[in-house]
């Protein structure tokens, strides 16, 4: 038996497990409806059709069942499965009692759906019954149990990994345990890929979702690709949220599919498929619900500009908490409104941008990979240890937060303190030209707030 | 000068306590920033241990309204705290209140200054204020 086997025998022997049935999982995949797999979507999409994505988890099935149907009333392309906050931190004993609770009182006590109580068995009847491809959004640095049971429930696209959901969401988890239990799910996504069509991982580019700059979201994209690429993945999607200038995000989409072949070439995987994922605004939203509309409208509209292959929609609840089911479904059918009038669209191209950008990146990339350290786990994870990557606003003791970013007169993100990051000469002086740093220190921590909060 | 500041509790709110940082720093302190989901005992051995002289606690989520009132007990485990200048800042309660209930409990807490969803500059300005008023 091979030490994958070993371990995935240990995690799935567990007391909240009600018995995992490796062969029937494995005939369930090789047997499965192509439809449910979001990579054959993504081949085969007609006309180009950008896929639309909600967010959304309920506790209990029947409002998770409820909350589906509305979506594919509204004509969603791709489910979401939003994972409750007790199952992202291990905690199945407090996810069942609250499951529990939901069940018995009918209010919920979970922010999302309990997956590894609510088993495979029972979730895979949800899903073969709409038969439409499932998105897995948790948050989970150790995710290995949880992503056994999504993959035997029929859910074959699995969001995160072990830099994007962790330096955004925890102070002290260590990350070095982040990149072994990762490395376990890239492994077993491989393995199952082999069975059937690709289970498509994705990252999550939004990180912080505040003051991050195109260069810092782009190389973590690329090294979260890597290291699953790496494993046998073949089929990945990188991602990024809107950031306040249009020609920003289309800079940023067209830098980031550049380099994603260009790196995934290089380690001889240019066989896999490599998808962009867009975020509608991930930020401060307006409490004028009317507003957010706006906001989300927008968004669709860069999303198409930057030529992304699926979008993620909010809705015009985000500002007061957990969306109704109703709004949620709204979004879902006004995004597809605007995806289908929106024809005929300029291409932009802005060399001098772009050209900053992928130097940038490029430099980034060269001095993790110039790390001693033996594998690419290591040299990144030396890389966030030594500020070579450094997140802003990272609540993550590991996070350097020496970098300083600020809004331009066009609202484009732009680095005016580098820290440790080896931005080039060139490009940083580039950046910092286009702001006025001729304020005091207070004005621009003033100006940095401001920033933070455009779309209120 | 020297500060010690962080985020109380389990709050993992982050920008807020990096712009206190900032700004704190643009003034002149010396900045000892524990970050978010500080609990009180690591804000007093970290006062200690840096010499600081004021202690600024933030709270977005309004869990501080639980922890703060254990602070006069704990305080007076250890010695050489008397002098330090302790200010508390952010949402200071879960759901909503209004300042003039706020300020005098936590006044009773043991603070010296209660910022209730105050400006961060205008908090700051009463700061140092307070560092002048003192003579430090």
């Amino acid at each position: 038996m091979s030490l994958l086997q070993e371990e995935r025998e240990i995690i799935l022997n567990n007391e909240y497990v009600d018995n995992f049935d490796f062969a029937e999982v494995k005939e369930f995949v090789t047997n499965a409806s192509k439809d449910l797999f979001i990579s054959h979507h993504f081949k085969n999409k007609v006309k180009d059709k950008m896929l639309v994505q909600p967010r959304g988890g309920f506790p209990t099935y029947k409002k998770q069942f409820a909350l589906n149907e509305f979506f594919v009333k509204a004509n969603v392309d791709v489910l979401p499965l939003t994972i409750d906050s007790n199952t992202r931190l291990n905690d199945y004993a407090t996810a069942k009692k609250m499951l529990r609770l939901s069940e018995e009182n009918d209010v919920d006590m979970l922010n999302g759906y309990p997956l590894v109580n609510h088993g495979y068995r029972t979730t895979r009847k949800m899903i073969t019954h709409f038969n439409k491809p499932v998105s897995l959004r948790h948050g989970t640095p150790d995710a290995r149990l949880l992503i056994e049971t999504a993959i035997a429930s029929g859910i074959f696209e699995i969001e995160g990994g072990p830099i994007t959901y962790l330096l955004p969401y925890s102070k002290n988890f260590p990350l070095d345990k982040a990149f072994l239990y990762w490395k376990y799910v890239e492994r077993v996504c491989a393995n199952y890929s082999e069975l059937n069509e690709p289970i498509n991982r994705e990252s999550f580019g939004p990180l912080t979702a505040t003051l991050v700059p195109p260069s810092i979201t782009i190389v973590i994209q690329l090294l979260e690709m890597l290291l699953s690429l790496e494993e046998g993945v073949k089929s990945f999607s990188v991602s990024f949220a809107q950031q306040g200038s249009m020609n920003q995000d289309i800079v940023t989409g067209a830098v980031i599919k550049k380099l994603a072949k260009h790196y995934a070439a290089e380690i001889n995987c240019s066989d896999a498929t490599i998808n962009l994922v867009y975020h509608q605004w991930m930020g401060a939203f307006p409490t004028n619900k009317d507003y957010a509309e706006q906001l989300i409208n927008i968004a669709t509209v860069i999303a198409k500009m930057v030529g992304a292959d699926k979008i993620i929609t909010k809705t015009r609840e985000e500002a007061s908490g957990i969306p109704t089911k109703e709004a949620n479904a709204k979004t879902v059918a006004n995004t597809q409104y605007t995806l289908g009038i929106l024809n005929g669209l300029p291409t932009i191209v802005d060399e001098e941008e772009e050209e900053i950008l992928t130097l940038e990146v490029k430099a980034i990339m060269e001095a993790v990979f110039n790390d001693p350290a033996d594998t690419l786990w290591r040299k990144v994870f030396n890389s966030i240890k030594n500020g070579i990557i450094d997140v802003p606003f990272s609540p993550h003791i590991i996070n350097h937060n020496n970098m300083i970013t600020i809004r331009d007169a066009q609202k484009n993100i732009r680095i005016i303190k580098r820290g440790n990051v080896p931005i080039p000469d060139r490009c940083y002086k580039y950046e910092r030209a286009q702001c006025d740093l001729t304020k005091d220190t207070t004005s621009i921590v003033n100006d940095i707030i401001h920033d933070i909060g455009i779309m209120q | 000068m020297k500060v010690v500041t962080g985020v109380v509790g389990n709050d993992i709110h982050v920008v807020a306590n990096r712009l206190i940082d900032l700004s704190l720093q643009a003034r002149g302190f010396e900045v000892f920033n524990l970050g978010v989901n500080t609990y009180l005992e690591e804000f007093f051995d970290a006062v200690i241990e840096t010499g600081a002289e004021v202690l600024l606690i933030s709270s977005i989520n309004g869990e501080a309204e639980g922890w703060s009132r254990e602070v006069q007990l704990l305080k007076s485990k250890y010695k050489k705290l008397d002098d330090v200048i302790m200010m508390i800042g952010g949402n200071l309660v879960v759901g909503s209140g209004n300042a003039e209930d706020i300020v005098p409990r936590y006044k009773g807490y043991g603070f010296d200054i209660v910022c209730h969803q105050v400006d961060l500059n205008t908090g700051l300005d009463s700061l140092e204020a307070m560092i002048k008023e003192r003579n430090l």
